[in-house]
């Protein structure tokens, strides 16, 4: 029958499970987050990289096609470390313009049409309300971060063979979990100034902004008082000191990664404290 | 057969700051499951919202208990807020989102699968009367049309209990004619339980079947709309000149009884099949120039002026209600 000429009736058939609802704000933020041009443009730009990284991986592993090559230089271009450090620091960059580009989208319009309420009133709860929607950043980051990372460390190990997997497991290990310390970095101030700004375009450059700042003031910090101290107050660094940590690279002049994590994990944790100031259902005037 | 109310709430305390709104509020409204809609009537800052916010969850008591449906509104907020929809006062609705799209979503969210979410999505926008721009997106539309919208998306999973904070705000005499005819077939064709939460006396008396009256944060009255119809009493205001000083004895000639305001002003209760032509029949033999009469059956007022403190007598009440707070 026709949907017009049936009448309203309630409800009363089986209903999904916690985890199906849950995902409902992920797959409809996703489905209008890529019906945006520059949001597809940029994600499909992100995939040059991995693509020439992935021809990269092959030449290395068909010594015929390098046969005229320097033997010093033949040696130097490896999958290694080094080599996927250099994969994460353009993919972790790509990811810090797709971020202040999608994550504006993601708290703002429900704050400023009041959509809260609405939200809350369901079985919905203001955490899992945040948690899908850094989800939403998460994992639309992840399909240009660390899958990508691993699908180069998979073509690796193809054309390797099981010995290389054995010698360098670890280095697939550090780019998911090295990718993932990005994202939620990322996905938390999108999410902050999301919630902070109400306007699209200045919610963006706010997120981008707070990370050449953070960078400025601690090269201040480090400047003024002769101190490596500051860049713990760069969380780009700090996320770069973890990752070469986890690659198993030459460490940096600064702080350890242990001091990196701990401060990461205290920047984690304010911005939490901002985002769960903001998102309520009302706002009580005092 | 023991009924769960729609709400209870035992010593409801809420503090917004340091403020103190709600002050211990007590009382059972409504039977679940038997459709009907109780009225929470009450001037600007009585309280109204924050008792539905609390309600809601969305304000967390300082001391008391509520309970929804028969589940605490601490403990069981998640499960009861599956079964219950909520229409907020304010503008509330993701604008870049078609009115299919939010509504579908909105039914996800609250456990709907996916066809089932569309299906419903686009019958419900149909009943609300925007089924022709059910394409558009919401920020699209009028004040009338989002009104529409956030009804539709109260009722969109077909909950046992739907509140509504100020349904008619803002709304045309057709759109408000159009709002309360579907709060009336809410409760009557669907079976569900409603909350309507007003200022405007007129639509608590027209929709709902149980009205309470707040006031500075408690509950001053708690009526029973239906009874209250069915006593059919009508109240006429009359203002005469001349002497009428036995007016208030001539009354029950006609079975009525009023109380004179002085200047001439009476209020006057008919009984149930007296019509107002009794009056001027009264007045004409007691030699009195009717300046002004003013006939209606609207009980609610004079229940809410009484509540209020702006009436020292409700007519027709044998003795003077108590409106203590509970």
């Amino acid at each position: 029958m026709a949907v017009y000429k049936r009448a309203y009736r309630r409800y009363d058939g089986p209903l999904t499970g916690r985890w199906t609802r849950f995902m409902v704000l992920p797959r409809y933020a996703w489905r209008r987050l890529y019906q945006q041009r520059l949001v597809l443009l940029l994600t499909m730009a992100a995939f040059v990289w991995p693509l020439l990284c992935a021809g990269f991986v092959y030449l290395t592993n068909h010594v015929e096609l390098l046969q005229g090559l320097d033997p010093e230089f033949r040696a130097f271009i490896q999958v290694n470390g080094r080599f996927f450090s250099i994969f994460m620091y353009v993919q972790g960059a790509c990811a810090v313009f797709l971020a202040a580009l999608a994550g504006p989208g993601l708290v703002a319009p429900d704050l400023a049409n009041n959509a809260l309420p609405l939200y809350f009133s369901r079985p919905l709860t203001r955490w899992s309300y945040a948690l899908a929607r850094l989800t939403v950043i998460v994992g639309m980051l992840s399909v240009v971060t660390w899958v990508p990372g691993l699908l180069l460390f998979g073509l690796q190990v193809g054309l390797a063979g099981g010995w290389w997997f054995l010698a360098n497991w670890t280095l697939g290990v550090a780019v998911v979990a090295g990718f993932l310390l990005w994202l939620l970095v990322l996905g938390l101030v999108a999410m902050a100034s999301s919630a902070y700004v109400k306007w699209r375009v200045v919610a963006g450059a706010v997120s981008l902004a707070f990370f050449f700042i953070l960078t400025g003031v601690s090269q201040m910090i480090n400047g003024v008082f002769r101190v490596t101290w500051g860049y713990v107050l760069d969380p780009a660094w700090a996320v770069n000191r973890v990752w070469r940590a986890l690659l198993g690279l030459d460490p940096l002049d600064g702080p350890g990664a242990l001091s990196s994590i701990v401060a990461l994990a205290v920047f984690v944790l304010l911005l939490v404290l901002v985002i769960e100031r903001k998102l309520r259902p009302v706002e009580v005037v005092r | 057969m023991p009924t769960t109310p729609v709400v209870e709430l035992e010593n409801l305390k809420v503090k917004l700051g340091r403020r103190e709104i709600l002050h211990g509020i007590t009382c059972r409204l409504g039977v679940s499951g038997t459709g009907k809609a109780v009225g929470l009537l009450g001037p600007n800052g009585a309280g109204k919202s924050t008792l539905i916010l609390a309600l809601l969850g969305f304000h967390r008591p300082s001391a008391g208990r509520a309970r929804i449906l028969g589940m605490d509104c601490r403990r069981s907020m998640g499960e009861a807020r599956s079964r219950i929809g909520y229409m907020p006062e304010n503008d509330s609705f993701v604008g870049e989102m078609t009115a299919v799209t939010f509504l579908r979503q909105m039914a996800e969210l609250s456990g709907l699968p996916p066809k089932a979410a569309l299906e419903k999505a686009h019958e419900v926008l149909f009943h609300v009367g925007l089924g022709e721009s059910r394409y558009r997106e919401l920020r699209t539309y009028s004040y009338g049309m989002k009104q529409m919208a956030k009804l539709a998306q109260a009722i969109v999973h077909g909950p046992e209990l739907v509140v509504l904070d100020e349904p008619t705000n803002g709304l045309d005499p057709a759109a408000r004619r159009r709002m309360l005819k579907l709060v009336a077939d809410m409760k009557e064709e669907q079976g569900m339980n409603v909350i309507v939460c007003s200022h405007l006396l007129r639509d608590i008396e027209q929709v709902c079947d149980e009205a309470v009256i707040m006031k500075d944060g408690a509950i001053v009255h708690q009526c029973n709309l239906e009874e209250e119809r069915r006593s059919n009493r009508s109240f006429v205001e009359l203002e005469v000149t001349g002497d009428d000083r036995n007016l208030l004895t001539a009354l029950p000639e006609i079975g009525a009884e009023g109380v004179a305001e002085g200047g001439g002003r009476w209020r006057i209760v008919l009984p149930p099949g007296v019509e107002v032509e009794a009056i001027w029949g009264l007045a004409a033999r007691q030699n009195l120039l009717v300046r002004k009469l003013t006939h209606r059956r609207d009980t609610l007022e004079e229940i809410f002026l009484k509540a209020m403190g702006h009436l020292a007598h409700t007519p027709g009440e044998d003795s003077p209600v108590d409106a203590g707070r509970t």
